[in-house]
């Protein structure tokens, strides 16, 4: 069954990767909840969380050469017990899509276009999201390569030119939330984003070097990573407590900048950056559910449902939360418990069971 | 052959759809129809309590055509405010006057260039809470605008008064505010300094006030200036007192605010050409210790006496100087004391220090911060003593 003729190098998957962690939490700091000023560290411990999980899938996909979560879950658990297993985890890819169209959608609605339908701007970005995954992975992986280096260098410039308001007694002093509060928050930072490339189980095989898989995941995590960790530790030292009780840091952090009253508003570019990381995001999560959906299926393409998914997607989207105060609950508190069985769960036992019963035997893989 | 003819049929496709999405029909905002308020003044009946909004917006059309009569002749005669309009409205919370003003303004009103928010006297002493979270919570409105207390009853008083170069008054005030910051006079506190300080509970807010200064020209004509007077230290959401020009100089110096400037003792003047200052706290106990250290650099320019500058002179002339400095934060710290209001982040200096004593402390802060003892260390040093080194005129 070959539904993906596509082939990426490792090289564009740690830049997809760096792109898809990248994603709404361009906007929506990781660890802010509960670690306060120290939320870098929390960052910074979700990170390595992050990776550890990372880990866990990798060695799934090492065991099962070019083979994606849903084929594997059937090599596994057999073909019923197997396509259970693999439709809750693209309902997981499909709901995380939804959140990210979600905090897309609430974003825009709150600081950019107030007046503008969110119904509109989401089918908009649905629908490039939905050309682009109709072209595969290939094309997905390409232009990663062009967007991402230029999100990056938006990030390090507005860092660069608000080296003037950076105040490091905000950071101060290191360690002052309670160590069982850091710990949670720190899990939630893990949980979103970094774990969340968990969707990757989709992608990884179609890499050209399998063995070398890994290795370029945890290179991405690591680069989005220290990205972010610079970016949370940013927002705190310029905007103090401000930073804990705004919605968006990033953005409110990008409209301090002020360079000789020439250079000031820059904050759309933040904008401008959650459109195109969220665009990479959702398309590889897009990607995994109709891919998912197509091989439990055993569609001979995926692209006929690519349409009816996607419009799915923006009604969960418009729908699942009422006000972003909802989307802010869910995301700290009830999205780092909800997200366990599906970013630690499903590929430790998948793996665990794998090893049990000495899968995958010979001739199994070419089959 | 086939295949580009699609292509070119496609992309027509593309550019007609285009740009109806590109012109956003929902969001635009084409500014003939923006009224741009440059200042926003607060103030609150003492006794009703009513909310009244004074709107400074720019009349865009006046802008240019005053520098096109400055080519024929100047502006002699014309009103210098005429590139602005006031107006005012009154209600019973910000939002409704807002609201109310939007819908008589005949522009939708645009915040996004607010320079200044100006706070009557009246109403800072009475709470701006409603103020500051209508402020915060929407997000049209940025973090660098500027804080400002007027020192006259009201804040349309100051909104109306014409003063420097500018042709947008809310423009030049915001630019003069920043020049009194740059030479240390007074502090210039934006919108997100002044959140900071509210939201660390101990430290107490702080905002430049801003007075009428009547000045006498020729033919005895009386023209109205502004003029930055001093400095206001809130309470919370409250006004509670303020700091006088000497004061509010050695705040700036204990908390590191210091740029460029002037120290004037009686024998000499002396430009500051750098100036930094550490606050260093140490517990003993329940007793907190407060040490500001402070480390400047000066060159002189001008000098009274009739000798010729040697060393020791120079020694003795960094020796005033530093005392002229710790007198004015001595200054700044008892008045502070008088007030019982944490203007220099003490507290904050303390629990970036002492996390875990903190915890124990900050309850009690109000009740400890005027028992602090705080020593001032001053270290001067002058750089340059000038193109002369002798006196005009020798005793």
């Amino acid at each position: 069954m070959f539904l993906e003729k596509g082939r990426i190098s490792n090289f564009q998957l740690s830049v997809l990767i760096i792109g898809f962690v990248l994603g709404s939490s361009v906007i929506i700091s990781p660890g802010g909840e509960g670690a306060g000023h120290d939320a870098w560290i929390a960052c910074a411990l979700g990170l390595m969380e992050g990776l550890l999980i990372a880990w866990i899938f990798t060695a799934l996909t090492k065991l099962f050469k070019d083979k994606t979560l849903i084929e594997i879950n059937s090599l596994v658990y057999g073909k019923i017990l197997g396509n259970g297993i693999s439709l809750l985890f693209i309902g997981y890819l499909f709901h995380l899509s939804a959140l990210v169209l979600t905090n897309y959608g609430q974003f825009f609605k709150l600081q950019i276009y107030p007046a503008t339908p969110k119904t509109l701007s989401l089918l908009l970005l649905m629908l490039v999201c939905a050309s682009t995954v109709n072209r595969g992975i290939e094309v997905l992986a390409r232009c990663s390569l062009i967007l991402v280096p230029i999100i990056i260098l938006v990030v390090f410039t507005d860092t660069l030119l608000l080296i003037p308001h950076i105040d490091l007694n905000n950071l101060m002093p290191v360690l002052d939330a309670p160590i069982g509060k850091l710990l949670l928050a720190s899990h939630g930072a893990a949980s979103f984003p970094f774990a969340e490339t968990v969707a990757f189980l989709m992608v990884l095989a179609f890499v050209d070097k399998p063995e070398k898989g890994p290795a370029a995941v945890s290179r991405g995590l690591l680069i989005a990573g220290f990205i972010l960790i610079m970016a949370v530790a940013r927002n705190v030292a310029v905007l103090g407590q401000m930073a804990e009780i705004t919605n968006y840091p990033t953005y409110l952090v990008a409209q301090v900048i002020d360079i000789g009253d020439i250079l000031t508003r820059l904050h759309v570019l933040v904008a401008i950056s959650l459109i195109t990381m969220g665009f990479i995001k959702i398309s590889v999560l897009f990607y995994g559910t109709v891919l998912g959906l197509a091989q439990v299926f055993n569609l001979r393409s995926y692209r006929p449902i690519i349409l009816p998914v996607g419009i799915l997607m923006v009604i969960l989207a418009l729908t699942n939360v009422g006000n972003t105060q909802e989307m802010f609950d869910f995301v700290n508190k009830g999205y780092p418990i909800y997200a366990i069985p599906f970013q630690i769960g499903i590929p430790l036992i998948t793996l665990v069971v794998a090893k049990l019963r000495r899968l995958p035997q010979k001739g199994e893989l070419d089959a | 052959m086939k295949r580009e003819k699609r292509i070119k049929i496609y992309v027509a496709i593309l550019l007609t759809i285009m740009p109806g999405f590109l012109s956003g029909c929902w969001d635009s905002h084409e500014l003939n129809t923006l009224s741009i308020v440059s200042g926003l003044g607060w103030d609150i009946d003492q006794d009703t309590g009513e909310v009244t909004l004074t709107y400074q917006s720019i009349i865009p059309s006046e802008i240019e055509s005053s520098s096109s009569s400055n080519e024929g002749g100047g502006q002699k005669g014309g009103n210098p405010l005429r590139a602005i309009q006031l107006d005012q409205d009154t209600g019973a919370s910000p939002y409704e006057v807002l609201s109310r003003y939007a819908q008589h303004a005949s522009r939708i009103p645009f915040y996004e260039h607010t320079q200044v928010y100006i706070f009557g006297k009246d109403g800072v002493q009475r709470g701006i809470y409603p103020f500051l979270d209508t402020q915060a919570r929407n997000p049209v409105s940025r973090p660098n605008a500027l804080m400002v207390v007027s020192a006259e009853k009201t804040a349309s008083d100051i909104l109306g008064v014409q003063d420097g170069m500018e042709n947008i008054q809310a423009f030049g005030m915001a630019a003069e505010i920043k020049l009194s910051a740059t030479f240390s006079k007074f502090p210039a506190v934006t919108v997100l300094q002044f959140q900071n300080r509210l939201l660390s509970k101990t430290t107490a807010p702080i905002a430049p006030m801003v007075g009428i200064f009547e000045q006498t020209g020729r033919e005895g004509k009386k023209t109205q200036k502004i003029r930055v007077v001093g400095t206001a230290v809130f309470k919370g959401d409250r006004m509670i007192g303020e700091l006088n020009e000497r004061e509010s100089s050695g705040l700036l110096w204990a908390i590191n605010e210091i740029k460029i400037g002037f120290v004037t003792i009686p024998e000499a003047n002396l430009e500051i050409v750098k100036a930094k200052s550490k606050i260093v706290p140490e517990l003993q106990g329940d007793q907190v210790k407060i040490t500001i250290e402070i480390d400047q650099e000066s060159n002189l320019v001008q000098y009274n006496g009739h000798q010729g500058i040697t060393a020791d002179l120079v020694q003795e002339l960094e020796k005033g100087q530093a005392k002229e400095i710790e007198s004015q934060v001595r200054a700044a710290v008892e008045k502070s004391f008088d007030l019982e209001a944490d203007v220099f982040g003490f507290g904050d200096a303390v629990h970036r220090k002492y996390k875990k004593e903190w915890k124990e402390l900050k309850p009690r802060w109000d009740d400890i911060y005027p028992c602090i003892e705080v020593v001032i260390k001053a270290k001067t040093h002058i750089n340059e003593i000038g193109e002369i080194n002798q006196a005009l005129i020798k005793d």
